[in-house]
């Protein structure tokens, strides 16, 4: 389904027809639910951020403006929900991800460098995880992704490379502590 | 060779970024999702609750303020006033005097109602719960009204199956064997890995023995629609407050009806 799909399942639900919404959510839930993943570090807190973005989308369907990509009025209000999770998040509160290996590869040692990537990836500011996630977790071009948090290309492009400074900072430590 | 203390490039973190696997989402989401739409739209049909009904809504809550502060504040003046008089000659009947004390429907109670809350409150499954003290007993349970927040829970009740393997379950003054009704049922697994509560709520006799005798708490779970209001306080606690008035008015009948008794006991010795 491309973009006019999006735009017909919308007019039918504001047409009374809510059961539309599904298509929706179907094309959208695994990309949105990757980002919350990689935003929140959290299985469940992902799974909450994600419908609970979905359902708000919803009730505010009337707001969406149909000259902007869907996805990225989606992901703004999963940003507002991931935000929500983490400013109510205890700082001590431990992040449990269990993920899925490669095959072939010594699962210890590649659920040891997805850990050490992901902690690193929550120790960023928000501004500049976003960007790292978008970039990484979703098929969006640096336009889309400038098109998406309403900045410039360029300031997407230096964030990215700001934020993976700073992952191989986080990511030194790492690897002198192993 | 990398020397651990070499700083990382940035094609080094792009890579490891780029092997961190893309997760299946949970397969209820989309599910979940709907089902929560669902239980938000009205039963007309006509979506979005923001589009048709904003400026409605926003007078309907002005106004339902209005009237539950008009509610409280007459129930106040009638509370200290003494409003109405009892008459004369019923003064000593406990009855009459009890129902100007019941508890009302207060600004408090309504501080939350939405037009779904409003119409559950007018639904069948309302009176029916308000009428079941073993679902009641149930529903003052926090850790049931916590479970019952959680999707995965709600998915797993609407199961009749899943009901009665719990009721199965059963061992006296210990709700239920959860080893045992882990292994019975997928749907179950799953709600009780999704939610702690749901451990706590089914060690609970009430809550177990409310899901062995209550229909109204049958009613209720077998729709996940509906289940979702038994997590919800503001409908809880209407729940409740109609079961209390129920309960004064029950008494005030059978003391009433004792009152008559006596009296009309006594009339017949005068006569005597």
């Amino acid at each position: 389904m491309d973009d006019s799909g999006d735009a017909a399942a919308i007019a039918s639900c504001l047409n009374g027809h809510p059961e539309a919404y599904e298509a929706i959510v179907t094309r959208y839930q695994r990309g949105l639910f990757n980002v919350a993943l990689r935003m929140l570090g959290n299985y469940e807190d992902a799974r909450d951020a994600t419908q609970n973005a979905f359902v708000k989308a919803y009730e505010h369907l009337d707001s969406f403006d149909p000259e902007q990509r869907f996805f990225s009025w989606l992901f703004r209000i999963l940003k507002n929900e991931c935000l929500n999770v983490l400013r109510a998040r205890r700082p001590s509160q431990p992040v449990s991800l269990e993920l899925p290996t490669a095959r072939g590869a010594d699962p210890v040692e590649v659920r040891e460098r997805q850990h050490a990537i992901q902690t690193a990836l929550l120790s960023l500011p928000t501004e500049y995880r976003e960007v790292v996630v978008l970039r990484h977790f979703t098929d969006l071009s640096y336009d889309e992704i400038a098109a998406t948090l309403g900045i410039p290309a360029t300031k997407v492009k230096s964030r990215l490379y700001t934020a993976r400074q700073q992952l191989g900072e986080l990511l030194m430590e790492w690897r002198v502590a192993r | 060779m990398t020397n651990i203390n070499d700083p990382w490039r940035d094609d080094e973190v792009t890579t490891m970024l780029n092997d961190l696997p893309e997760v299946e989402p949970p397969p209820t989401l989309a599910q979940e999702v709907m089902s929560t739409i669902a239980s938000r739209t009205p039963a007309r049909g006509i979506h979005p609750p923001a589009i048709s009904t904003k400026k409605g809504a926003t007078m309907a809550k002005k106004v339902l303020w209005i009237v539950a502060a008009s509610a409280a504040a007459a129930l106040l003046v009638m509370r200290f006033a003494g409003y109405p008089p009892v008459e004369r000659g019923t003064e000593a009947t406990i009855g009459a005097a009890q129902r100007y004390q019941a508890p009302q429907i207060s600004s408090a109670d309504v501080k939350t109602q939405d037009t779904q809350l409003q119409a559950f409150l007018q639904s069948d499954l309302f009176r029916q719960l308000a009428a079941d003290k073993a679902a009641q007993q149930a529903l003052k349970n926090k850790d049931f009204q916590r479970a019952l927040s959680d999707a995965a829970v709600r998915a797993a009740l609407v199961s009749a199956d899943v009901r009665s393997e719990i009721i199965a379950s059963r061992v006296a003054e210990n709700g239920v064997r959860q080893d045992a009704i882990r292994a019975q049922n997928e749907l179950l697994r799953a709600a009780l890995d999704a939610s702690p509560a749901l451990h706590v709520a089914l060690a609970s006799n009430d809550v177990v023995a409310a899901l062995a005798a209550s229909n109204a708490l049958h009613v209720a779970l077998a729709s996940a629609d509906a289940a979702i209001w038994l997590s919800n306080e503001a409908a809880i606690n209407a729940v409740m407050s109609a079961a209390a008035v129920n309960q004064l008015d029950a008494a005030a009948v059978s003391a009433g009806a004792a009152a008559g008794g006596a009296a009309k006991d006594a009339a017949t010795g005068a006569a005597r």
